[in-house]
């Protein structure tokens, strides 16, 4: 299934696309994020924990990196597995230059198996709603690197 | 005789135990030291295993056993038993008992954990990590029998398992002189049964006598403990199987095996205590068989009068990713289409095919409705071109009452000849059509329409065929006090055997049917027989119970005759006594009768074949028998929601003697619900790559006692004359023809949109998508 979604990230676009490329500012900023531990160049090992509906359990996965066209776009491949079965994605952030601040497109192609297709439906909200979360914690950390 | 029991609606025995919960269904066996299973399912469609790892699985504190496929012993690590060969089936592929290097439908089992607690058991799944490599899922059907976009097994070469064509007459040269040739493509998709209670399986080993004991939510528990004995190398008489009540059958649960069903029993065997696994929902949806999907492009040629000079199906049949049970879902489809038509040229072609799904067996109807919904369509879509009444168009067509016996010309999922042993056809119909008085249908039609209500009259005209062999068989034994006992090889999941059987008990011996006990499922009671699938139980298991008491009542006369010093032609069997006619002071009873039978001196005469006021008879049919019906309905269709109100429902049903009423009309309540929800609410939606999207009862909706109207049923009553009770199958007849009454009823309500039904089952989605495409191609 494709998810996408606009956020607003209130600082130039240079200094968004140095945060994103920092991949322990990144860590700090995913919700549930336990883990990441680089394995290879722009590849990682992570084991991320979430609390919500039928998504709920530890997922243990790779993520790489696998574009990265400063400061425009940013792409990434993520599998990871739980009890509750798996989910593999792709997806691609875009950094549009909007001056003091930068507009964010961000998309994903997600596919889950296992008993996680039962919540399906549920996922591109929750999908959103996470990513919500992530951008309001990099807004923030902007913000303060820039106080 | 004093009561005739026969025909009678009693109430079912079972019923008291039953309602106050102490019935004995699997999950209520509990044994001193049961430990439980849970089973680790792979979550892709289409995958190899690149590595197991079971370690920190094994070291759980709370596990005492986890198995993956390389600790299976020799005969578990080969593909299960296949079940039913044909000669077509060329690729006879059987599912693993836990998958050996590839995995091939979401829910197949990987690995199976034993541990003190199922939550224990659950959390030690989570600790095996297994690697796949995912391949692409075949899903699509058409495409899958093309062989893309990959091969569910690679070393046949194909994704077609089998290939088969039966002909009557000569269907080209039919159509060539049609003056109406139609052809459509009629699309079903797939469905499951879910009965209330879900599979399960317990068993206990006992190592010094040993012996196995399995408790099996199946419907065939003499095969499974026949193959049981066969794949752990024991006696069968040491393996006893028991189906205890079972929550709801329906097809699925009989299946040989399941692999839960002999790793259970392995389980308890390699520990030495007794294993219990009961299967969740969420399982039930992945690990349970499903059903229904075909395509059939198919074809119908008439002449100008309307009468049939042939019908072409040539279809595609979805197996799922493996074939144990062979052929006998399409083969069914293909026999029940020409229906209670005369079709003297008559083409039917199938593909079966492999996909990256569920295992496909019979679910209840099992290839009937698909066969029906062609049929039925072709015949509305051919009379709406004729500019004929539908009613009509099939009036034209019926085998008339004096053709019977009716060959068909083709062979039958027993493969015997399908050959319709009795029936009226035409007066069901008319029977249904005036409880619907459809003959003023136009005018109430007219009044509702007026009312701004949308509303159609739908009905479908459908053959069932049941009470197929090879055989079942039966111990009618009187003890000497009094009680008889019944015991069979079937399974009961909620058919009333142990009241129906009984009543046929009853009436023989002259006792109250409450004094009668009957056994089912249980092997070590009964030990021959098939099980409880295609409407064959009362038909097969009953005519031997039949065949039994009437043996044990001439065993009866024969024994009183010599305490009454009278001749067996005197007496008669009443109230538990076998009386001298016209002087039933000089009586003895039955319990005296069974003492006298069974002395400890004397002499036992041939004719009373060995002691005991015992008999045990078996019944094998020649060939199936027929049942038939017709639906009839009042559907109100709301077209800005698409939503669907039945108003009426009324059931013609003719499945010959009818041994208890109540019971058949429960049977046909229940099977006009489960059509009902698998018509119009019930869906399995996969996703593209092979995912069950809609594996819950928060997608997957069963309809409730809201959307289930009121059903009127009318008993036709035509004998087989192919077993001693001239009795006919009723389990699938409620479910069959619903589909097809649906789709005429919603082109019927409405008929201003031009609208045509050709898939199935429908939902509230699909059928706002029809009226909306519908509405866009008016002027």
């Amino acid at each position: 299934m494709r998810i996408e979604g606009n956020e607003t990230l209130h600082a130039p676009r240079d200094r968004v696309w140095a945060l994103l490329d920092d991949p322990q500012a990144l860590a700090g900023c995913t919700p549930g994020l336990e883990e990441l531990r680089p394995v290879g160049p722009d590849e990682f090992e992570a084991v991320l924990s979430i609390g919500i509906a039928a998504v709920r359990g530890t997922y243990k996965g790779k993520l790489r990196i696998t574009e990265r066209t400063p400061p425009l776009r940013y792409g990434v491949q993520v599998e990871g597995s739980s009890a509750a079965g798996f989910v593999r994605a792709t997806g691609v952030l875009e950094l549009e230059d909007q001056g003091v601040q930068t507009g964010v497109r961000w998309s994903g192609d997600v596919q889950v198996g296992g008993a996680l297709t039962l919540g399906s439906r549920m996922i591109p909200g929750i999908a959103r709603m996470l990513a919500s979360q992530f951008f309001q914690c990099l807004d923030r950390k902007l913000q303060e690197g820039a106080a | 005789m004093a009561t005739r029991w026969l025909g009678s609606p009693i109430k079912r025995n079972e019923d008291p135990r039953l309602l106050v919960g102490q019935g004995l269904f699997v999950d209520d066996v509990q044994l001193p030291g049961m430990v439980h299973a849970a089973v680790l399912r792979s979550p892709h469609a289409h995958a190899r295993i690149l590595r197991i790892d079971a370690r920190r699985a094994s070291q759980h504190p709370e596990v005492l056993l986890v198995l993956t496929h390389a600790d299976l012993p020799p005969a578990l690590k080969e593909p299960l038993p296949k079940l039913i060969p044909h000669p077509d089936l060329k690729h006879h592929k059987t599912q693993y008992a836990l998958a050996p290097d590839k995995v091939r439908h979401v829910g197949e089992p990987v690995a199976f954990v034993v541990a003190t607690s199922r939550a224990a058991a659950e959390d030690a799944l989570e600790l095996i990590e297994v690697d796949y490599d995912p391949l692409p899922a075949v899903v699509d059907l058409e495409e899958a029998a093309a062989g893309r976009p990959a091969l569910v097994h690679e070393d046949i070469g194909t994704n077609v398992a089998a290939h088969s064509v039966q002909r009557v007459g000569d269907y080209e040269a039919a159509r060539a002189r049609a003056h109406l040739v139609l052809a459509r493509r009629f699309v079903v998709d797939r469905g499951c049964a879910s009965p209330i209670e879900t599979r399960g399986v317990v068993a206990q080993w006992d190592p010094k006598a040993r012996q196995l004991t399995v408790w099996d939510s199946t419907q065939a528990p003499i095969p499974i403990r026949n193959g049981l004995a066969a794949l752990f190398g024991l006696a069968q008489k040491d393996v006893r199987v028991v189906a205890p009540d079972v929550g709801g059958g329906f097809g699925p649960k009989i299946m040989m095996f399941y692999p839960e069903e002999v790793l259970v029993p392995l389980a308890a065997m390699r520990l030495g205590r007794p294993v219990k696994w009961i299967e969740d929902r969420r399982e039930h949806f992945l690990a349970t068989n499903h059903e229904r999907t075909q395509i059939h492009d198919a074809e119908i040629a008439l002449d100008q009068d309307g009468r049939i000079l042939g019908v072409r199906t040539v279809f595609l049949h979805d197996a799922g990713a493996y074939i144990p049970y062979g052929l006998i879902v399409p083969i069914v489809a293909e026999c029940t289409l020409p229906g209670p038509y005369r079709v003297p040229n008559y083409h039917a072609e199938f593909r079966a095919v492999f996909t990256n799904k569920t295992i496909v067996s019979p679910y209840r109807g099992a290839g009937r409705p698909h066969g029906v919904f062609v049929m039925e369509r072709l015949l509305d879509l051919a009379a709406r071109q004729l500019g004929m009444d539908r009613a009509e168009i099939r009036r034209r067509n019926f085998i008339q009452p004096h053709e019977f016996p009716y060959d068909v010309g083709l062979i039958y999922q027993d493969n015997a000849p399908l050959i319709y042993d009795s029936g009226n056809y035409p007066a069901a119909l008319e029977r249904a059509l005036e409880a619907v008085e459809y003959d003023r249908w136009p005018e109430q039609k007219a009044r509702y329409r007026a009312e701004g209500r949308r509303v159609g009259l739908g009905f479908a005209c459908y053959v069932e065929g049941s009470g197929i062999g090879p055989y079942e068989g039966c111990r009618v034994t009187v003890e000497p006090s009094g009680k008889v006992f019944v015991a069979t090889g079937v399974g009961t999941q909620g058919q009333g055997h142990f009241t129906s059987f009984a009543q046929v008990v009853a009436d023989a011996l002259g006792v109250d049917v409450q004094d009668v006990h009957v056994v089912t499922g249980d092997t070590a009671a009964f030990g021959w027989g098939t099980g409880t699938f295609a409407s064959r139980a009362a038909v097969v298991a009953g005519s031997a119970v039949h065949l039994a008491a009437k043996a044990v009542q001439q065993k009866a006369l024969q024994v009183a005759a010599t305490l009454l010093e009278a001749s067996p032609e005197d007496l008669e069997l009443a109230d538990g006594y076998v009386r001298v006619r016209g002087a039933p002071s000089r009586s003895v009873s039955l319990g005296e009768v069974a003492r006298a039978a069974n002395p400890l001196r004397g002499v036992i005469p041939a004719e009373w074949e060995g002691p005991g006021l015992e008999a045990t008879r078996y019944f094998a049919p020649p060939r199936g028998t027929f049942s038939h019906g017709v639906h009839a309905a009042l559907v109100e269709v709301d077209p800005e929601t698409a939503t669907l109100r039945f108003l009426r429902y009324v059931v013609v049903h003719d499945c010959g003697v009818v041994l208890n009423p109540l019971i058949l009309d429960g049977q046909i309540h229940g099977g006009v619900a489960q059509g009902i929800g698998g018509a119009f609410f019930e869906r399995l939606v996969y996703d593209g790559s092979g995912q069950l999207l809609s594996g819950s009862f928060m997608d997957f909706h069963i309809p409730t006692a809201v959307e289930i109207p009121e059903i009127e049923v009318h008993h036709q009553e035509t004998p087989s004359p192919l077993n001693p009770l001239g009795a006919k199958g009723a389990g699938e007849g409620g479910v069959i023809p619903v589909p097809a009454l649906l789709a005429q009823a919603i082109e019927d309500a409405l008929d201003d949109l031009d609208l045509e039904i050709t898939q199935m089952p429908l939902h509230p989605d699909a059928l706002f998508h029809l009226i909306q495409a519908a509405r866009r191609r008016q002027p």
